[in-house]
């Protein structure tokens, strides 16, 4: 009875993403063309600065780029080719960037999924002890750490952790190893100052968020018509408060991811030296790569796309009260 | 009784009257300032002086009025806000840090003076040993180097002194929060509130516009945009503020539209209130407090963005922000590891500080919490 | 006299808050016999509710706690009893509703989901013999289509039809004792009288007992066999419906009835109580009642009034019955 509304509302929300996809897709073109600098200019300029001939050069720039078609045949180009899967050259590191993209976004997953595991589980954990046990040692101390935790600025952290760990202590690299296997106990071992690191503020975050969200239902009417039914406390607790603190959850863990995970897993990666979408992006910055770090944006905003609908899918799902039709 | 009401709307209109004249006399004589300083002498005023001058007259002219106007309320939620210590700390830390950076510059040396000499000293109270290989004797001698209160939190690898580089850090973040996060805030309630007044077809274009500036992750926006356009503080921080509007639009638009059904804002139309009177009287009064704590939770992750762009090289290399400091601190890990400790603390406490504050405030001004 | 099935005395629960100490029931005693109706009245505020809470220890503990008394079910000191025994009485023996059906239930959970999971819990039966017992619950209070209504989510269903299902829910254990707090306050006039019709029903075929806490007198002439009014969280007279509503003793009870409109009279103002209910943090000495009460005495101010018992069953605590107050 509730499903016909939903598969409708599931292929509208598919259809505005496609809507949005387009529009990010399109002000990504408009601001790389209106940017001071086309991608042909810097890399002309290197090559100037290195002595070389500029003319022929120029001519095969331009013919590869379009520069030299109007402008909307250079955004039609621009989209058929995204969509053939050409995503252009990367100049920096001679290769196709769909290549230098498949071979480095396995690291920043594993760093993303590792983070969020270890936050979501431990964060959500205290937080449900904190707001059950309210006004208590315990509740104090978490909301005190979880202060910290989401005040505490990610890179700084990062680069503390390796001060005292790395330099002081010895315990680990300064660096990332990647000829590590993926799935092996050492790599799992020198991601774990980066999952700290990445990990610490989005656990702060949890804490709060899911003690908040607790307090909020622990106050209300149907929690006393529970224990009245005479359930064991933890089934109270644990099911009708918790499934009913989820929905808000839900909802601003998703708002975070984009704000918040991404640029924390950038700026994780680049202190860390983790080969991912992150740390090559950066590196394509300094060295003028225009197409890697289009690339890498537009990706981000796909992927943020895509949590948004599953989230917002997966809330309709869970709220049996919210109806969009 | 109605003889009394119309001297006072008289004298009320007067006053309203004598405030904008006023302000328009003030821009006048800082427009003649500016011309001379343009055309005629050299720089009496920097730019920010300018821009302070005029937030400031406005400030004085229309914000102390109102404050006034409401100071019963101001003095009640002032009580419930002081009650939490930890609040009332942030706002302490928050306005030492102020003051730091108004007046720390007067006491401290130039920032950007390098001095080779005094290069890499420790702070105080701290040694540090080095190996120094000496050429002529072919021997590694060790040097032993504490820290002098001269430098108290010690120099960087240029010799320029922390402390004052610290003074000067604050200054920049303090005026990134401010001036990113207004721009962010302004942005935001106007279209949070026009969305949610007008409603209908306008409300769907403006929270779809809304959703397209989400899907982008901020930072990556943000660094992008940098990277194209170039590192310069003025264009980050409007970037910051023209890219971070958009959770607070969401949340103003949200309570706008159930102020709107609410029953006040039904009886003000059935009294014969006009669409402005009620925005201006019920509306914003009522958003106001949610816009101050959407302003102080938003200062830190102003500053941190700011500092990010620093720390990983896109800042502006002309502003000594506590984020750059921080990135040098972090290439010479092992030797000077303070420079990369102090910067980071700061940034750590000031966040922590403005948490505290609007966690406090939130707190004040939610009816259902009990205080 | 039928037998007792549920017996408090100097039931005494107080809140402690920033503010002061909230004596929000400050010696109760009661008696609940088997298969008998009383209702508990008074006006908001008055301890009803905490009284009711208390017996099934449902008080929110942080800030409240029962500081002395005792209730004995069936000879067991409820007040005594370890948590996990209470558990066990909860919902099984002694079951209780809510006034507003629509915050009581969980919202995320079906009906039906709902009631097996309080008979799984107690009578520990397959999840299929559960659902067939709450489908057969539904259609005893009343709900059409009951194989439907009970994949329906509480925001699903009118307010007349939570409330049912709520009864419903409570009695899926087939407890000794319901306790009902004020299920007509919240819902509107037909619903009220279908909710009325549902209970008679139950007193009818089921042999349990009702304490039914309501603030109408109207309704606890419909239903009930006994009544307690309370008054400041203390009780301020007992006795049989017809009893009281004839030959009310304490004046606070007689003004209730008094207050009652009468569509036959035709009067231009609706009586009321003059004053307000008493603070329960900071109280008047003596009775609570004196500062309103038209017939107050000296001593009114001084002590509290004991109970003085004017016929068999009939309990009155003022100081105009007293020996005390008969001295004047």
């Amino acid at each position: 009875m509730r499903k016909t509304w939903l598969r409708d509302y599931i292929i509208k929300r598919l259809l505005i993403a496609v809507i949005i996809a387009w529009a990010v897709l399109t002000i990504t073109f408009v601001l790389v063309r209106v940017g001071p600098t086309s991608p042909a200019d810097k890399y002309l300029a290197n090559l100037a600065a290195r002595g070389q001939d500029t003319a022929q050069v120029v001519a095969a720039i331009e013919a590869r780029y379009g520069v030299d078609r109007p402008i909307y045949e250079q955004y039609i180009n621009y989209i058929v080719n995204l969509g053939r899967g050409d995503w252009g050259w990367s100049l920096s590191t001679s290769m196709p960037v769909t290549e230098l993209i498949k071979t480095h976004w396995i690291y920043s997953f594993q760093l993303i999924f590792l983070s969020s595991i270890f936050a979501a589980l431990i964060g959500i954990l205290i937080g449900i002890y904190s707001a059950v046990r309210q006004y208590s040692k315990t509740d104090y101390i978490a909301t005190f750490f979880s202060f910290i935790g989401i005040s505490i600025p990610n890179f700084w952290l990062g680069v503390m952790l390796i001060l005292l760990f790395s330099v002081q202590l010895g315990l680990f690299k300064t660096y990332y190893d990647t000829s590590l296997p993926l799935l092996s106990l050492a790599n799992l071992k020198q991601l774990i100052l980066p999952v700290i690191t990445l990990g610490t503020g989005m656990l702060a975050g949890y804490t709060r968020y899911t003690r908040s969200a607790m307090l909020d239902n622990l106050r209300k009417e149907f929690v006393r018509t529970a224990r009245a039914k005479g359930l064991p406390e933890r089934t109270v607790i644990g099911k009708h408060v918790f499934r009913n603190a989820i929905l808000p959850l839900i909802t601003i863990i998703m708002f975070d991811l984009g704000s918040i995970v991404f640029g924390g897993a950038y700026l994780t990666e680049i202190i860390f030296g983790i080969p991912g979408l992150g740390q090559i992006s950066f590196n394509a910055i300094f060295a003028d790569d225009y197409a890697v770090v289009v690339a890498v944006t537009v990706i981000s905003a796909f992927l943020i796309l895509m949590i948004n609908l599953i989230t917002d899918i997966t809330y309709t799902y869970l709220d049996p009260r919210i109806r969009y039709d | 009784m109605t003889n009394r009401f119309k001297n006072i709307k008289h004298i009320a209109r007067k006053v309203g009257m004598v405030k904008n004249l006023a302000f328009i006399a003030v821009m006048a004589l800082l427009g003649v300032v500016l011309l001379l300083d343009i055309f005629v002498v050299e720089k009496i005023f920097g730019l920010l002086v300018y821009l302070y001058i005029v937030l400031g007259t406005l400030f004085i002219l229309y914000g102390i009025p109102s404050l006034y106007a409401s100071r019963r309320l101001i003095k009640y939620y002032w009580q419930r806000a002081s009650r939490n210590r930890l609040a009332v700390g942030g706002l302490a830390f928050i306005l030492f840090l102020i003051l730091l950076a108004i007046i720390g510059p007067l006491f401290t040396t130039d920032p950007t003076a390098a001095n080779f000499e005094e290069k890499n000293l420790p702070p105080v109270g701290f040694t540090l040993e080095e190996s120094v290989y000496d050429i002529k004797t072919g021997q590694f001698t060790t040097h032993r180097i504490t820290g002098t209160g001269e430098h108290p939190v010690g120099t960087d690898d240029k010799g320029r002194d922390l402390l004052a580089m610290i003074i000067s850090g604050a200054g920049v973040s303090l005026q990134v929060g401010l001036f990113a996060t207004g721009i962010a805030i302004a942005l935001g309630t106007l279209i949070g509130v026009t969305a949610a007044y007008l409603g209908g077809k306008m409300d769907n274009i403006l929270m779809r516009f809304t959703d397209i500036m989400m899907t982008f992750p901020f930072f990556l926006l943000l660094v992008f945009i940098v990277f194209i356009f170039g590192p310069n503080l003025v264009f980050i921080v409007i970037v910051i503020g023209l890219t971070g509007w958009t959770g607070t639009a969401r949340l103003i638009r949200s309570e706008s539209l159930s102020l709107r059904t609410r029953e006040f804002v039904m009886a003000s139309k059935a009294l014969g209130a006009s669409d402005n009177r009620i925005i201006l009287s019920h509306l914003i009064p009522n958003v106001i407090s949610l816009i101050i704590v959407i302003a102080t939770l938003s200062i830190p992750g102003v500053i941190l963005a700011e500092a990010a762009l620093s720390f990983i090289g896109l800042g502006d290399p002309n502003v000594a922000s506590w984020g750059m400091i921080l990135r040098a601190g972090q290439q010479n890990l092992d030797t000077t590891w303070w420079v990369a400790v102090a910067p980071g603390v700061m940034l750590f406490l000031t966040v922590l500080a403005f948490n505290f504050l609007g966690d406090g405030l939130r707190d004040a001004f939610d009816p259902r919490s009990n205080i | 006299m039928t037998d007792v099935i549920l017996r408090i005395r100097n039931l005494r629960t107080y809140f402690f808050t920033r503010r002061g100490i909230v004596k929000a029931v400050d010696g109760v005693d009661f008696d609940l016999g088997k298969s008998e109706c009383l209702c508990l009245v008074g006006e908001s505020g008055c301890g009803k509710t905490v009284t009711a809470l208390s017996i099934l220890s449902l008080i929110d503990s942080p800030p409240g706690r029962i500081v002395g008394g005792e209730i004995y079910y069936n000879n067991l000191n409820l007040l005594e009893c370890p948590p996990d025994q209470i558990r066990r009485i909860r919902g099984k023996e002694i079951a209780m509703i809510f006034q507003d059906a629509q915050s009581a239930l969980n919202p995320v959970f079906t009906i039906g989901d709902q009631v097996v999971e309080q008979v799984k819990l107690h009578l520990g039966t397959t999840t299929r013999e559960a659902k067939e017992k709450a489908i057969s619950l539904l259609e005893e209070v009343g709900i059409p289509t009951p194989e439907k209504v009970a994949n329906y989510y509480p925001h699903q269903l009118s307010g007349g039809m939570r409330q049912r299902a709520m009864i419903a829910m409570s009695l899926s254990c087939d407890p000794q004792i319901l306790i009902a707090d004020e299920p007509t306050t919240a819902v509107d006039v037909t619903v009220k009288a279908q909710i009325m019709d549902i209970f008679n029903q139950l007193k009818n075929t089921r042999q349990m007992s009702l304490l039914f806490i309501t603030h109408e007198l109207s309704i606890v002439s419909e239903i009930g066999d006994r009544i307690l009014v309370m008054y400041g969280g203390r009780v301020a007279e007992t006795t049989t419906v017809s009893e009281l509503l004839n030959n009310p003793k304490h004046p606070y009870t007689a003004s209730l009835i008094k207050c009652l409109p009468d569509i036959t009279q035709v009067r231009d103002r609706l009586e009321t109580i003059p004053g307000t209910v008493p603070s329960l943090i900071d109280p008047p000495g003596g009775c609570l009642f004196h500062p309103r009460c038209d017939k107050a005495l000296p001593i009114c101010r001084e002590e509290k009034p004991p109970p003085v018992t004017i016929t068999n069953g009939h309990t009155v605590f003022c100081h105009l019955y007293s020996r005390k107050g008969e001295m004047g």
